[in-house]
């Protein structure tokens, strides 16, 4: 799927709302959000918690299905897809990555990565291969034989973005990916994830409350508050 | 997903819990092996008495019967005896040689015997044997009825020779049956004795001190021995002593094998209280029976009475059935239950593999193919566990069976459709139980699972 030229915007939300109810309380987590984001750009979202970043990355992702508004990605309503359709932009059209890595701590670093392609029909030869060779990318093939826990949090996250891209999406979506690094780690995974922008034009969303690491590597602060979009500024 | 990626996947994440795993199959196994051993047993008995007539020739075989109140043939009560198709008519034919030659005279008749049998000791060396001595045409030896193990058939109807069972060997202390070919066997008979009749000791007849009867004694020559076979019930075959009808004329004997016999015979009405009747095919045996019934006998089919023994295994077999699938039900919560531990345990396993594209029906798929794993391990292990406790149970009994002298018998049956069968079963068991696991898993909402820690 071709991006159309004339219209660089790659995901694209009007009016965007999402209440949760819980028993008889209602809470507002996204009020009537309206975003544009290019193709190509490096954007962090920024606020408090509780101010709804985490919301609209699950909602972008796919994860999650809006109250009310639309989402659009590369020109795709998402918020009208089904259950089935919501499953295959999952699997082909966005990688996420997490504060929690979120990996099966029972499979190695290579298994990790081929779980995607297992559900995208990929053959296990070439799994096998394509895990490596991602997991190469992001520094790790040598220890790709090697379980969740016996890996250092940087390098379980290093697993999870080649497991997040490893069935070529446009768009990366990382949630708080470097909570719970140091901040050296902090500093190479999102160096990493600035050099999978800029080489391969890879679009990135990064949910972050730690607004001056960010504002380092990313163009764009989007500043979320009580579930509104309260300021948006380009980084020098 | 394919298939080949379904199946790895399941059988990864049983063989982490390879324990829990193996339990819970166990429980399908001992359901699957108590329904294979059960229904194999049926099939087995089943076999065994479809064996038995077809190798018998049963299925040619008619008895006529005396139309009234005939011999109490089967040891049950005459009410019962729905195969005895008794004639309405109180007819007085009386089954005698007339009889006899009317029924060899009937399209479809290969050969008809009447059954005559008289009490007799038999003697060898020391021992003594009481015995009822039947009478068998020389032509019936040779057919299919009677197996000699070793020896010959009778050659001819008149010959001072005798046919024993295996049974009768025991008893006579013989060790090896084929020792005692050409050796002569002592047959002693009771028959009236004329000369005690008279007035000198009618007294004491009348006081019951003394009986008017005699033994005499006959010398014949063993000839064959059978295989070990079982006599009596629907057999034509009643007695381990077979002598021809010639000599069988020659001896003194009473008229009557057993006191029903005697009844009749008061009654005026002397014959044969049974004939046997051979037919060329198992089609004749309805026509001959109508026209059996309409000379004014009974006739007594084993057609009808294997089809009322077959109605009864097919009871047998779903009653047995019906046991094992009370284990098979416990086997199946047990499945729900592991099924239901597992999607708690992986709950945000299942939440990664959405956030990484699965859909509500791969997922389903993965818990599918799980439980149906579990039913397959079970199934196959249940089929080997059915098989191995019907070894254990055929050796056991034909254990006691040999010490008794009788013949070996294959209690059990495995056709190929039960052991498929069976694990196909238990894969469906297995599926049906994973159900309510795999639709729950599907809908796991990945935002809380991922949450999930």
């Amino acid at each position: 799927m071709r991006l159309n030229q004339t219209d660089p915007s790659m995901i694209k939300t009007s009016s965007l709302t999402k209440t949760y109810s819980t028993g008889r309380v209602q809470v507002e987590a996204l009020k009537n959000v309206n975003l544009d984001i290019d193709q190509g750009a490096f954007v962090a979202v920024a606020g408090a918690s509780g101010s709804g970043k985490s919301t609209l990355l699950n909602l972008l992702g796919g994860l999650d299905q809006p109250t009310s508004g639309v989402i659009e990605v590369e020109g795709k309503k998402i918020s009208e897809m089904n259950r089935e359709e919501l499953a295959l932009y999952r699997r082909f059209g966005v990688g996420m990555i997490f504060q929690s890595f979120n990996l099966v701590s029972s499979r190695t670093a290579l298994e990790n990565v081929e779980l995607p392609m297992i559900f995208a029909d990929v053959p296990k030869r070439d799994r096998r291969q394509r895990a490596g060779k991602m997991l190469d990318r992001v520094g790790l093939l040598p220890r790709c034989r090697h379980r969740p826990p016996e890996l250092s949090g940087g390098e379980q996250q290093r697993v999870a973005i080649a497991r997040a891209l490893i069935n070529e999406p446009r768009i990366l979506l990382a949630d708080e990916p470097t909570g719970n690094l140091d901040s050296r780690t902090s500093r190479e995974i999102l160096e990493l994830l600035a050099d999978l922008n800029q080489s391969q034009g890879l679009t990135v969303v990064l949910v972050s409350h730690e607004v001056t690491l960010a504002r380092e590597f990313a163009g764009e602060i989007i500043e979320l508050r009580d579930g509104r979009v309260e300021s948006r500024e380009s980084t020098p | 997903m394919k298939i080949s990626d379904y199946l790895g996947l399941s059988i990864s994440n049983l063989w982490k819990r390879k324990l829990r795993t193996f339990l819970t199959a166990f429980g399908v196994t001992v359901g699957i092996g108590a329904l294979v051993a059960m229904v194999g047993f049926g099939k087995g008995m089943q076999k065994n008495v479809t064996e038995s007539f077809a190798s018998l020739d049963l299925f040619n075989s008619l008895t006529v019967f005396p139309a009234g109140p005939t011999t109490r043939r089967f040891g049950f009560d005459p009410d019962d005896r729905v195969a005895v198709e008794k004639n309405p008519l109180p007819s007085g034919a009386i089954l005698d040689d007339e009889a006899v030659k009317k029924l060899e005279q009937l399209g479809g008749v290969q050969s008809v015997f009447p059954e005559i049998r008289f009490p007799a000791l038999i003697k060898f060396k020391a021992a003594e044997e009481f015995r009822l001595v039947q009478v068998i045409p020389a032509k019936i030896t040779s057919s299919k009825l009677i197996k000699l193990s070793v020896g010959k058939p009778f050659s001819r109807d008149d010959e001072d020779s005798v046919i024993i069972g295996t049974s009768l060997l025991r008893p006579l202390k013989i060790q090896d049956p084929a020792a005692v070919l050409g050796q002569k066997i002592g047959v002693a008979a009771i028959a009236f004795d004329f000369s005690r009749f008279n007035p000198m000791n009618i007294a004491s007849l009348l006081q019951e001190r003394q009986l008017p009867f005699k033994q005499t004694a006959y010398e014949f020559t063993v000839v064959g021995v059978t295989s070990a076979m079982s006599f009596g019930g629907p057999s034509p075959l009643q007695s381990d002593v077979l002598i021809p009808p010639g000599s069988a004329r020659r001896i003194e004997k009473l008229p009557f094998a057993n006191i029903w016999d005697l009844f009749s015979a008061l009654g005026g009405r002397l014959g044969y209280s049974a004939v046997n009747i051979r037919l060329s095919s198992p089609r004749d045996v309805d026509p001959v029976k109508r026209k059996i019934q309409d000379m004014g006998f009974s006739t007594f089919a084993l057609v009808d009475q294997f089809n009322q023994i077959r109605t009864s295994f097919i009871y047998m077999d779903m009653m047995l059935a019906a046991v094992a699938m009370i284990a098979i039900f416990v086997a199946s919560l047990g499945i729900i239950n592991t099924m239901v531990m597992s999607i708690l345990e992986r709950y945000s396993e299942i939440g990664i593999m959405k956030a990484v594209g699965a859909s509500d029906r791969d997922i389903q798929k993965i818990f599918f193919f799980e439980s149906s794993s579990i039913g397959f391990l079970g199934g196959v292990f249940g089929l080997a566990l059915g098989w191995a406790v019907s070894r254990i149970i055929n050796r056991v009994v034909n254990y006691f069976l040999a010490r008794q002298g009788l013949p070996f018998l294959e209690y059990f049956s495995f056709p190929l459709w039960l052991c498929l069968g069976a694990v196909a079963f238990a894969v469906l068991v297995s599926l049906v139980s994973g159900i309510y696991p795999a639709h729950r898993a599907a809908r796991v909402d990945p935002v809380i699972a991922l949450r999930h820690d």
